[in-house]
């Protein structure tokens, strides 16, 4: 098979768990948001109640798929790429920006500015062992971590909110945790309470900032448009995209 | 829920109040009140105390004597008579006492009945007392005390020499408990200096540590005190229902007692206008009648029974009459509660930006970015 004939196969970038998963992410975050707006600003759109209740059903919902079955895909394509060497290797390279992820964004940003002419492939498909060298955007490998950090840390003040003296097992968890914001609360001359409501609210702001970056900015492009339509719909990669590197490499180092 | 209350009402009616325990005497101190409680036991209370009278020696260092106005304000039983039922002395109090400080060619004069300098001078000697700190204590300037003078006695002074010989000492009001009004951010408060007992603010130790002292401390912050949470904690502390010399589980983590200050709920949660909340009334300005948060109520960060416990005798309480809750028994009041008519959440936090502003700035760039790297990227491809 010549070059631009393998180049041409199609290759599956999202499996049926990762397109179901990032859609019930996407679901779960928008109701969150809109809710938690509702509760807040008091909007006459649906009843207090109403919102509450659905905010509290997509807890489970963000939780089960943001620390169950993302880490469960993460661990079984890298567990496929190689064991636990795999597993590391795959984070790695999927997940953590790095210097060649710098040297892309770099390239990115100077062509949307006109001062390079190729924009640089992000996704990076190794033809030898079949999996994926890396896949994402590098932008959205920096929001990707920084938005696991935000969703711990809305879950915890969420805890507070939801209930002062919420324990688990006997254990005073909220108690635990409104001490803790305590710790940090006088930088900005609260109390625990206050502080654990007040960065709720600011967490809910950069999701939506997220959102917009994330939708908007990386995936509003036509290179990379049918992304969309592959993490939704059909998961499909199309190895002669612009953005796609396709190498031949016996293992990665 | 209602009924529920009642029923556990009438089960503190007719208790034996010597011989209960601890939590028990709590839950009927909480669920009753001060103005219940000390009417239904008293008889009990006189006779537990009858052989054993307690002094009480109550300071006023920078303060506006509002806590002791509350607790004179206190009614059924009043002020009198809630220290005759507990067998209180109060031997030392400054804006009630007949004595003054008597000084003739800068001696002092006169005896412990005439000269209150005198008199303090004997029963900081004696000891044996719990001592009432209400206001805060002034340290500076450079930490002479010299901001807060009282004859020509600072106010730390007066405090060191009484704390030393304290049974125990309960911190009165926010300003003696973490500061409160006198702390407020201004160009003196570093030169003032003032401190709580033993936290100023969110920072713990205070003036006790400032001195090296280490006594039991109780804090009743409030702006001012409700009567029933001194009466009711000098009450348990004199029946042995709080041992002075092991707090920890009375007390929560700034030193408020948990019966009064709960940890496990908040203001908000037994508002009266909470029915407006949970239906999204939420008022924009004054009088509308619903819920006070949006024009700055911080009663959902706040832990006080004020809305259960009542005011003016029970009757009411700042909500219930359109004034939003300014967090006052609180260690952030009033800095961290200011302004007092903004919710916390659109104050200023970073060069007096507030958070909505600074997330429209940050969301409407991201929409501007989205829109022309989306030109900028479909020109390309032309």
């Amino acid at each position: 098979m010549s070059s631009n004939a393998q180049k041409t196969k199609t290759v599956e970038r999202y499996n049926w768990l990762e397109r179901w998963t990032h859609t019930f992410h996407a679901i779960a975050m928008l109701v969150l948001i809109f809710t938690g707006l509702v509760i807040y600003f008091g909007w006459d759109i649906m009843t207090f109640h109403n919102a509450r209740l659905l905010h509290m059903i997509m807890v489970p919902v963000l939780i089960l798929t943001n620390w169950c079955l993302v880490p469960y895909g993460i661990l079984s394509h890298g567990w496929q790429e190689g064991g636990i060497k795999g597993i590391v290797r795959h984070f790695y390279y999927s997940y953590i920006f790095n210097m060649e992820d710098f040297r892309r964004l770099k390239g990115m940003i100077l062509n949307f500015f006109g001062k390079q002419e190729k924009y640089p492939a992000f996704t990076v498909y190794n033809q030898a062992t079949g999996h994926y060298k890396t896949k994402l955007h590098p932008m959205f490998k920096i929001f990707i971590v920084v938005e696991g950090m935000c969703i711990f840390l809305i879950f915890i003040t969420g805890i507070v909110l939801y209930k002062v003296d919420w324990a688990f097992f006997g254990l005073p968890i909220a108690y635990w945790l409104t001490t803790i914001f305590g710790w940090f609360s006088p930088i900005l001359n609260m109390n625990g309470l206050q502080f654990a409501r007040w960065l709720h609210l600011a967490l809910t702001y950069f999701f939506i900032f997220e959102l917009i970056c994330h939708a908007f900015i990386l995936e509003f492009d036509s290179k990379v448009f049918k992304y969309w339509k592959s993490i939704f719909i059909d998961g499909k990669e199309y190895l002669d995209s612009p953005v796609v590197e396709v190498i031949n490499e016996e293992e990665h180092h | 829920m209602a009924s529920e209350k009642l029923n556990m009402i009438e089960q503190f009616k007719n208790l034996d109040i010597l011989k209960v325990d601890r939590r028990t005497f709590l839950k009927a101190v909480a669920a009753l009140g001060a103005t219940s409680f000390v009417s239904i036991y008293g008889n009990q209370l006189v006779k537990a105390l009858e052989f054993s009278e307690t002094k009480v020696l109550w300071l006023h260092g920078a303060e506006c004597t509002g806590c002791s106005v509350s607790a004179l304000n206190a009614t059924a039983p009043d002020f009198v008579d809630a220290l005759s039922a507990l067998n209180i002395s109060l031997v030392f109090h400054e804006t009630l006492l007949a004595q003054q400080g008597i000084f003739v060619d800068g001696k002092l004069v006169g005896t412990s009945d005439l000269n209150a300098e005198i008199l303090l001078e004997e029963l900081a000697e004696e000891g044996g007392y719990i001592l009432v700190v209400e206001g805060s204590i002034g340290n500076g300037p450079d930490g002479t005390g010299k901001i807060n003078m009282i004859g020509n006695h600072t106010f730390k002074d007066i405090f060191a020499k009484t704390a030393k010989k304290a049974d125990a000492i309960i911190a009165l009001g926010t300003c003696a408990t973490y500061g409160g009004i006198t702390i407020t951010d201004c160009a003196t408060r570093k030169y003032c200096d003032f401190m709580g007992v033993n936290q100023t603010e969110n920072k713990k130790g205070g003036m006790m540590q400032v001195l090296g002292l280490n006594k039991p401390v109780i804090n009743l912050p409030g702006c001012p005190i409700h009567p029933d949470w001194f009466f009711l904690t000098v009450a348990a502390v004199l029946l042995g229902k709080i041992d002075v010399s092991d707090l920890k589980g009375v007390l929560d983590s700034i030193g408020r007692p948990k019966v009064f200050y709960p940890p496990n709920a908040t203001l908000h949660d037994n508002c009266p206008r909470r029915g407006f909340y949970d239906r999204g009334v939420l008022d924009k300005r004054f009088a509308e009648g619903g819920c006070l948060w949006k024009i700055g109520c911080k009663a959902p960060y706040v832990h006080s029974d004020c809305a259960l416990r009542k005011w003016n005798n029970g009757t009411s309480m700042c909500m219930q009459v359109g004034g939003p809750c300014i967090a006052c028994v609180e260690p952030i009041f009033p800095n961290g509660a200011m302004p007092f008519y903004v919710e916390t959440e659109s104050a200023g936090v970073l060069f007096g930006v507030n958070l909505g502003t600074i997330s429209a700035l940050a969301v409407g760039a991201a929409v501007v970015a989205a829109g022309v790297h989306a030109v900028r990227r479909i020109n390309k491809e032309k």
